[in-house]
């Protein structure tokens, strides 16, 4: 009952974040000194047909409360709004891509995950090994993903996956070291380890179950990690996914497709967010 | 927190060497010279030349210094709006501190990346480049203070239970004299976050640019110098073109080495 509660309560905070997201970013958006005006403004073929476009815009955006209750009926209908460059609904345009990225992000996490951990359990077992491990992830941290990307296209080796994997895997190595060695010199585990129990069931048994809470909370940034790495590097590996559809349509000005990319980047953070944060109360009832 | 010197150093030499080089005389990091497209190092051009004839290491020096002033400039804004609004919640009374706090959620529910493209795409066509770097600088510090007032909320809060804050509130002082005797206490929190925000918004901003969607040409950027690597036909023709981007990674190494964890 009081699992039940507590997730209806993260559901509703999560469920008013996001509209409260959506809000703001519309707000934001509107507010924007360059909401009314559009690149093709510029070509005289469709000049005058772009301003009247706009214009109409404008009449329909002038009051804000207006514009929220659109932008809720768009979403509420499955539309999303409707995007300015290719005039069709924004849901269109997301839905086939959802898959691609849901895919990278999926192969992504999992193999940075894959890293860190094997790296951070050599670095928190064998005191010399840290060194060796921390030097290559602080230098992958201070390589901005755009470079090491084109670096990674360069050399002719590596994919998106990787690049985004070892980006997580670097942010998460610092943690996932931290929190096992921390819990490697606990003085239970230093009897377990007097006592010569494996490894793998002291992993298993005492140290997992010890850090799950941490754990999941991790899981969540390393999402909010992918995510921001994301459009660097479906734009430069020209992966047809969610960020690149994101980029052009900042390229293009289409705002209703980049507010809606928004909208549904924010649900999947706040959601991971939820999750992380039921795993941790659950761990402490 | 401690702070590394070495780095510091490091890094006030290479600003030093860059404003050397933009303050030379027929230094400019705009000027074309149409004879020496794409040239070699030489003694004129001692990085070489992009695909414009523009002095490569001039326009580097000019990134660096953009960045570096761009980048401390918004983490001061973040971390003095942090400080205040961070603070004012621990001390203010419990609803204004929740909705604090639920707008801090709201800034962090977003991935930072998308709602800067967002804002970025939305500035008028004819924006100058130096309102764009302005903009940009503007937009990372706007977005960068929730996580550090968050911080900066907590740490208010362990200050309010601390024994002596309890015998001054016993005292009869007022809040605001409460806050003024705080800050002081919170400093020790705020200078990890600016040093944290100065290497993130140097790759935020090299992020940006490379995608398009940074300081505008033809201002130097990092984020612009990272697309040249995007021709090939460049890359073949000069190794110099990797020069940028060494200095970028330089750059965030000695950022990211001055704080030490206690």
């Amino acid at each position: 009952m009081k699992l039940t509660f507590s997730l209806l309560r993260s559901l509703a905070r999560a469920l008013a974040l996001v509209m409260l997201v959506m809000i703001g970013s519309t707000l934001l958006v509107r507010l924007a000194p360059g909401y009314l005006s559009d690149a093709r403004e510029m070509d005289a073929r469709y000049g005058n047909t772009v301003r009247a476009e706009l214009a109409e815009e404008g009449a329909r955006s002038r009051s804000v409360p207006q514009m929220f209750a659109q932008e809720i009926k768009g979403w509420l209908h499955g539309d999303a709004g409707v995007s300015r460059q290719f005039g069709v609904p924004a849901a269109e345009l997301i839905e086939p891509r959802l898959a691609v990225t849901g895919g990278l992000l999926l192969r992504s996490l999992l193999l940075g995950w894959g890293f860190a951990l094997t790296a951070a359990l050599v670095a928190a077992t064998r005191r010399r090994a840290r060194l060796l491990w921390q030097a290559p992830a602080t230098l992958l941290l201070a390589i901005p993903t755009a470079a090491m990307a084109t670096l990674c296209l360069l050399a002719g080796s590596g994919g998106p996956v990787l690049v985004m994997a070892l980006l997580i895997a670097a942010r998460d190595f610092k943690f996932l070291s931290r929190m096992l060695r921390r819990a490697w010199l606990e003085p239970h585990l230093l009897q377990a380890r007097a006592q010569g129990i494996r490894m793998r069931r002291m992993l298993t048994m005492y140290i997992a179950p010890a850090l799950g809470a941490q754990l999941a909370a991790l899981a969540g940034l390393s999402l909010v990690t992918a995510l921001s790495a994301l459009v660097p590097v479906e734009v430069l590996f020209d992966v047809p996914g969610l960020g690149s559809l994101a980029w052009n349509a900042a390229m293009n000005r289409d705002l209703p497709v980049l507010l809606a990319v928004t909208l549904l980047m924010a649900l999947a953070v706040t959601s991971s967010g939820m999750l992380g944060g039921q795993t941790t109360q659950g761990e402490r009832a | 927190m401690r702070i590394r010197l070495a780095p510091v150093w490091l890094l006030v030499a290479l600003a030093l060497g860059a404003s050397v080089m933009v303050a030379l005389p027929g230094a400019s990091y705009a000027h074309q010279d149409r004879e020496h497209l794409l040239a070699e190092a030489s003694l004129q051009h001692p990085a070489g030349t992009d695909a414009m004839g523009r002095d490569r290491l001039v326009r580097v020096s000019a990134a660096l210094l953009l960045s570096l002033v761009g980048a401390m400039a918004a983490s001061v804004l973040t971390t003095a709006a942090a400080a205040v609004i961070g603070g004012a919640a621990a001390f203010a009374p419990r609803g204004v501190a929740w909705l604090v706090m639920v707008v801090c959620d709201v800034f962090l529910a977003l991935p930072w990346l998308f709602l800067l493209m967002m804002v970025r795409s939305a500035l008028p066509l004819q924006a100058s480049p130096a309102h764009s770097a302005v903009v940009t600088f503007l937009v990372l510090a706007a977005l960068g203070w929730p996580a550090c007032a968050r911080a900066v909320y907590r740490g208010g809060l362990e200050l309010k239970c601390a024994g002596w804050m309890l015998q001054a509130r016993a005292s009869g002082l007022r809040r605001i004299q409460l806050v003024r005797q705080a800050l002081p206490n919170l400093l020790p929190l705020l200078l990890p976050q600016f040093l944290v925000c100065v290497p993130a918004f140097v790759i935020a901003e090299a992020n940006l640019g490379a995608l398009g969607l940074g300081i505008g040409e033809p201002l130097p950027s990092w984020g612009g110098m990272l697309l040249e690597l995007d021709n090939s036909a460049l890359l073949f023709r000069t190794q110099w073109v990797y020069f940028p981007v060494a200095l970028l990674i330089l750059v965030l190494l000695l950022l990211e080495a001055i704080p030490v964890e206690a």
